[in-house]
């Protein structure tokens, strides 16, 4: 074959159009190369587009005439194990490869994820069923691994879509045709009126080669791959990419020939028309074997299938809203009109019905391709004829669309919109109006000054062209885990595959079955986005156990990040382990993690194993760390798993007892340091002394001494006067200092003008006291009613906030506490207000201590001469003796005993 | 037309007008004077592509659909609404296309609260009445009467300041295509030859004074024109306008690139911050549109042309600018006031140019209006 006669003519354009045989020769004439090259390989190249229904038919009658017997696809090649279960997905679904733990590339790259969707509308997609249903075919993809994606190119941050089926993926497509710079697409679109690529697209190519047979198809679209490598290389960097790309696709493929011993003329390789004009030297079976393949980083890669949509394939790749979807109708409607009989796997999900593979009949005769480019660009485009029927049917559905969502259309605007179609596509050149004329035409006729629905009409057409498609991972394509889930779901008796939200409702006291059901949508919702699982009514706290609960759940809508939980391990369980061990171990992990993860461990696993492992890690945190930050988080966790353990555990765990006794001795250090130290707030030193004294019991039980406590308060010299009254307090409740000591200080403080105006920085000490003393109440309920009674307003208004915040941010322990105690102390009645005094205003001097020893009567007795002289100077007459013991008087006045006998027997 | 103010589109434009029917061979709907395709061309200019063998300059900026849709519409059964922002060149996009269509745009019907059925129908010469009784001699027929009767394109401007009954009015117009004259006995009924069609205009922001009833919108056919915030296509614009305006007043003035610049700029920086504000307080009255851009120019070069250097100067600009978008004082004063002196004055310094000048006009204004 020869294209010399378009040689000759473009020579002849270029010199005409061209002040002289330059630039736009070397560029015509250099396309018309890279065609020839690309038809007379003998490994025929297929060129592709994405997405494009043109390429997905071309190939269809392709596989059938030729029936090659191995495939060669531009396809991650690590992806191939994957599609053979495809045929248990409703598409469109992504091939994804997956690592969480990178080994190789900057550990912030993690997790990395590279997605390959597939439609059903798509060339690939024919290639992959055709050689997978047919006995003896090979399919082989060649093209750069993962790892080599990132190897080649840092992936881009990208602000990830939440809506975005495909999460912050990599995606790799084949057949990516598309110019190269922003100029050429702009002039493309421009002239060629249209609004956007996939409509530029839609009209020039794929029309145009709608019915075009085999050669002429290869040969326009190796035309138009060289033609936007040529006139726009863009970036250099992603040049280079691509022809590595290209020069590792061959290198593979001429490895995978010799080792086979395949011959070329009985293979197909499938790749985007940009690579088959590729200028690489490795280019050909003949090329040359320069190109060294870089061996893979140490990365280990998850391979799986996650659901993909419409919508997800066009935000990914930059392509119009709604492209894809007119692009499934199109196909869907090219075959019905060219009668080819696409390929299928057998069993597709969410397919029509699997016919029984007709044996195909053999393969038709090679001709020798000739020059149909000529030809081709020549020929003025044929219009393809006004589907009237087609075009009714659209203007009908679309008014009856506008109605459901609010818009008072009528027939009329049926009319209307039919009639706008043609004309639009009349001024734009086009005998049948497409599905972007009907969509102008749609939104000019029935679109008025407001919205009155959620969506547009703009929107509606798209819905209608076919709507965006959420594909589905069937069950048997999903990772073990996933399975294991909807497995252990069962008794739940819903459909969790579908999408949307679905209500469980757990009655786990009747029906003690769901309790396994329970743990595992507690686990789902502790590793699962938000919404996957989330609980209605029903909470799961230490030691209790589930009675009565509702869930909401979403698995099916949330289907990709229950699959790529899949990577991590193999049931749920493992999975939690993992992610609780990478949290405790973590470098920047604090005690109070490391104690939630040993709660979460409890919760979520009832794993003593697990939590005994988490505990250590604990303490060996504990006793690394230098601040005390974390103090009232670890009170309240290590308070928590410590009344769980006593009421739960016969014996108490070895860990919490380590951790009790390192606790105390750690706290009992640092408290000097806390004291003093202006970085630590007075709740954590409140926390400290809550630890040391509400665990103090048992840590002297193990074998603590509270000696150090006692010397680490009597080290402590606090100068901020919130501070200082928890010292007080602390000293309080080890006895050191008595109440009406305290009491006399605080009256200090508040008859003392230069003292005054810190009252109240004491009084937030003494209430934070309250966690560590709670035997204070009184006290504090004191305190608080001197500062009412005897603080000046301009002191008290500005610290009532404080107060109010604290009592808030405490106030589940605090308030009720306060309120009792004060309950017990002020008047219930108003009547009573104005007799009552105030209990510590109200109080008895003491009396002096009567010391009733026995030691003074024996000593009288002894020495009878001082109360003699006493008688004698008081005039009193007679003598006395010491008393008999009570035996004595009893049996001298016997009657009281006898009066006493008689009372209790009756 | 140089002894006219403002020539409207089809005086304006006539030479190019009989140029292009004189070679349109595409088919016209009605009694149109040119193809669809052709009146597009003529909107939106020629290329090289077109196969022209003049040019054709583009005389609406805005996207290439609107402009389809638009005509598209005018050939159906419906009328055109065009809706938008005031000053996206709703009014000037109307005129182009009757000017294209019938050769005349100036049967129009101006909206307000004072437009009464007569205005679109009909109404009497009183004295004609006494003289000959009621008859078709003595009526005086509406604008949109007149579009009617010959087949061409009558215009409604600001379809929603008119009250409900005059809008009403309008429906049966558009639906039977008739008007019946009860006070005459026969030829009591004018017909609408074929080629009469609508366009109306409607201010977005007018929402709610009167609402069209659903029965007449749905006789329209509702084109939005957004606000231009392509830099590009504003430029064009505003460089458009301004000559047109200087051939008007016959004034030989330059206006520099960079002053454009500033002007573009300075209008991208205060819509940013008219779309930032929180309250009505915070943000100009002005809707700062591409008109309002044109108005800003307009009134720097008649300034600098009568009362200055015969030379456009930033400072004549900054000028211009707060006196033409200060309206309420001291809210619009305040914002010119912040906008001045937080972003031209750092502005200035960073980068140099015209802007210190800019701002020292900005700054002379403001104190003459405080």
């Amino acid at each position: 074959m020869s294209f010399e006669s378009l040689r000759t003519q473009l020579q002849q354009a270029a010199t005409t159009f061209a002040d002289g045989p330059g630039a736009l020769e070397g560029i015509l004439l250099g396309m018309v190369d890279d065609v020839d090259r690309a038809v007379s390989e003998p490994l025929e190249i297929f060129p592709v587009c994405h997405h494009s229904p043109a390429s997905a038919v071309a190939m269809a009658r392709r596989l059938r005439d030729k029936q090659p017997k191995v495939i060669y696809l531009e396809l991650c090649e690590d992806m191939a194990p994957l599609l053979t279960e495809l045929r248990n997905c409703r598409l469109p679904v992504a091939v994804q490869a997956f690592s969480s733990e990178v080994d190789g590339f900057p550990a912030e790259w993690a997790p990395l994820s590279v997605v390959a969707p597939i439609t059903e509308a798509s060339a690939e997609y024919q290639a992959i069923a055709y050689a997978l249903d047919t006995p003896g075919v090979e399919l082989v993809l060649v093209d750069r691994s993962s790892d080599h994606v990132f190897q080649w190119q840092p992936p881009e941050t990208r602000p990830a879509d939440e809506d975005a089926l495909h999460g912050d993926a990599v995606g790799v497509e084949i057949g990516d045709l598309r110019p190269r710079f922003a100029e050429l697409e702009e002039y493309l679109l421009h002239h060629g009126k249209v609004r956007h690529w996939s409509e530029w697209w839609h009209q020039y190519v794929e029309l145009p080669l709608g019915d075009s047979d085999h050669d002429t198809y290869r040969q326009v679209m190796f035309l138009i791959g060289s033609l936007f490598r040529r006139l726009a290389p863009g970036d250099p960097r992603r040049v280079r990419v691509d022809e590595d790309r290209e020069r590792y696709m061959w290198t593979r493929m001429r490895e995978h020939l010799a080792v086979s011993g395949a011959d070329p003329a009985d293979c197909l390789y499938v790749c985007g028309a940009f690579h088959a004009a590729s200028r690489v030297a490795e280019f050909g079976v003949d090329g040359s074997d320069g190109f060294v393949i870089s061996p893979r980083s140490a990365t280990v890669w998850q391979h799986g299938l996650i659901p993909s949509s419409h919508a997800a394939i066009e935000a990914q790749f930059g392509l119009a809203a709604g492209s894809v979807s007119i692009a499934a109708t199109e196909w869907a409607k090219n075959l019905r009109r060219t009668r080819v009989t696409p390929c299928q796997l057998a069993g597709q999900a969410g397919g029509k019905k699997a016919r029984k593979p007709a044996a195909l009949p053999g393969p038709g005769p090679e001709l020798a391709a000739a020059d149909q480019l000529s030809g081709f660009l020549r020929r003025s485009p044929v219009l393809d004829r006004l589907d009237e029927a087609e075009l009714l049917g659209w203007s009908v559905e679309i008014v009856r669309a506008a109605r459901r969502n609010g818009y008072l259309a009528s027939t009329a605007d049926a009319i209307a919109v039919f009639e706008t179609s043609i004309l639009l596509a009349g001024m734009r050149d086009r005998a049948r109006p497409t599905p972007y004329d009907f969509q102008d035409a749609a939104v000019t006729c029935i679109e008025k000054d407001v919205v009155p629905g959620r969506r547009d009409v703009g929107r509606l057409v798209e819905i209608m062209m076919g709507g965006d498609r959420i594909g589905q991972v069937g069950y048997d394509a999903l990772p073990p885990l996933a399975r294991d889930v909807h497995d252990r779901l069962a008794p739940l008796d819903l459909k969790l595959q579908q999408r949307g939200v679905q209500r469980a409702l757990l009655d786990i006291a009747s029906r003690p079955e769901l309790e396994p059901c329970s743990n595992l949508l507690w686990m789902l919702r502790y590793l699962l986005p938000r919404g996957a699982a989330r609980p209605i009514m029903g909470e799961r706290k230490l030691g209790e156990r589930p009675i009565q609960e509702s869930w909401d759940l979403a698995l099916g809508t949330h289907q990709r990040a229950l699959i790529e939980l899949g990577y991590e391990g193999v049931s749920v369980e493992q999975v939690v382990e993992q992610r609780l061990r990478r949290s405790a171990y973590d470098p920047q992990a604090t005690t109070a993690s490391v104690l939630e993860a040993v709660e979460d461990a409890v919760r979520y696993l009832h794993s003593p194993r697990l939590a005994g492992d988490l505990g250590t890690r604990a303490l060996e945190v504990l006793a690394g760390e230098r601040t005390v930050d974390g103090a009232p988080e670890v009170l309240r966790r290590s308070r928590r798993l410590l009344a769980y353990y006593r009421t739960n555990e016969p014996v108490l765990p070895q860990w919490i007892e380590s951790f009790v006794r390192t606790g105390y001795a750690h706290y009992c250090t640092l408290l000097p340091t806390a004291f003093t130290d202006e970085e630590a707030g007075v709740d954590q030193v409140a926390a400290m002394l809550g630890f040391l004294f509400s665990m103090e019991s048992l840590a002297l039980s193990l074998g603590c001494d509270r000696t150090q406590l006692e010397l680490a308060v009597a080290q402590s010299h606090p100068e901020e006067p919130a501070k200082v009254a928890l010292l007080w307090a602390a000293r309080v409740h080890l006895g050191r200092l008595s109440r009406a000591e305290l009491r006399v200080r605080c009256d200090d403080l508040l008859g003392n003008p230069l003292s005054l105006p810190s009252y109240p920085r004491y009084l937030s000490g003494f209430v934070h006291a309250l966690d560590p003393v709670p035997s204070l109440v009184d006290f504090v309920v004191e305190t608080m009613s001197n500062a009412f009674a005897h603080l000046p307003d301009p002191l008290l208004l500005p610290w009532l906030p404080t107060l109010i915040s604290t009592l808030r941010s405490r106030g589940a322990q605090f308030v009720p506490l306060l309120i009792r105690e004060a309950g017990r102390l002020f008047p219930g009645r108003l009547p009573a207000l104005d007799e009552w005094v105030p209990p510590w205003l109200d109080q008895p001097a003491p009396l002096a201590a009567r010391t009733t020893s026995g030691t003074g009567l024996a000593l009288l007795a002894a020495h009878p001469a001082t109360c003699d002289a006493v008688a004698d100077l008081l005039g009193c007459g007679g003598s006395w003796q010491a008393a008999p013991g009570g035996a004595v008087l009893l049996s001298r006045h016997p009657d009281t005993a006898v009066a006493l006998e008689a009372l209790l027997a009756t | 037309m140089s002894d006219l103010l403002r020539a409207p589109a089809e005086l304006k434009y006539a030479e190019e007008l009989d140029w292009l029917e004189s070679v349109d061979d595409n088919p016209k709907p009605f009694s149109w004077r040119l193809s669809p395709k052709m009146i597009r061309l003529f909107v939106l200019g020629a290329e090289r592509s077109d196969g022209l063998d003049r040019e054709i300059a583009q005389k609406w900026f805005g996207d290439r659909s609107i402009v389809e849709r638009a005509i598209v519409t005018l050939a159906s059964d419906r009328g055109l609404l065009l809706i938008g922002d005031p000053g996206t060149g709703k009014s000037w996009l109307a005129e182009l296309l009757a000017a294209a269509i019938s050769r005349n745009s100036t049967q129009v019907v101006q909206g307000t609260a004072g437009t009464t059925e007569d205005h679109i129908k009909y109404s009497w010469n009183v004295s004609m009445v006494i003289a000959k009784g009621q008859s078709r001699e003595s009526m005086i027929p509406s604008p949109i009467m007149n579009a009617m009767e010959s087949g061409t394109i009558g215009r409604f401007e600001e379809l929603t300041r008119s009250t409900s009954d005059v809008q009403d009015a309008l429906i049966s117009i558009l639906s039977e295509k008739y008007v019946s004259v009860p006070e005459l006995d026969t030829d009591n009924i004018v017909f609408a030859q074929p080629g009469f069609s609508i366009i109306a205009t409607a201010n977005s922001r007018d929402r709610g004074v009167n609402d069209l009833s659903s029965a007449l919108k749905r006789r329209f056919n509702f084109v939005r024109i957004p606000v231009v915030t392509n830099k590009k296509s504003e430029a064009e614009i505003v460089r458009f306008r301004t000559e047109e305006l200087l051939r008007r007043h016959q004034i030989e003035l330059d206006v520099p690139p960079t002053l454009l610049d500033v002007l573009l700029r300075s209008f991208a920086d205060l819509r940013a911050a008219s779309a930032a504000a929180g309250s009505d307080d915070e943000k100009l009255e002005s809707a700062l549109s591409t008109a309002e851009q044109i108005g800003v120019l307009e009134d720097a070069i008649l300034h600098s042309n009568f009362f200055g250097e015969r030379e456009l100067t930033a400072r004549s600009l900054g000028s211009s600018l707060v006196g033409s978008l200060s309206r309420r004082a001291p809210e619009d004063l305040a914002i010119m006031n912040k906008y001045l002196h937080g972003v031209v004055e750092p502005r200035g310094k960073d980068e140099g140019g015209l802007w210190p000048e800019f701002l020292a006009g900005g700054r002379d204004t403001i104190a003459t209006l405080s």
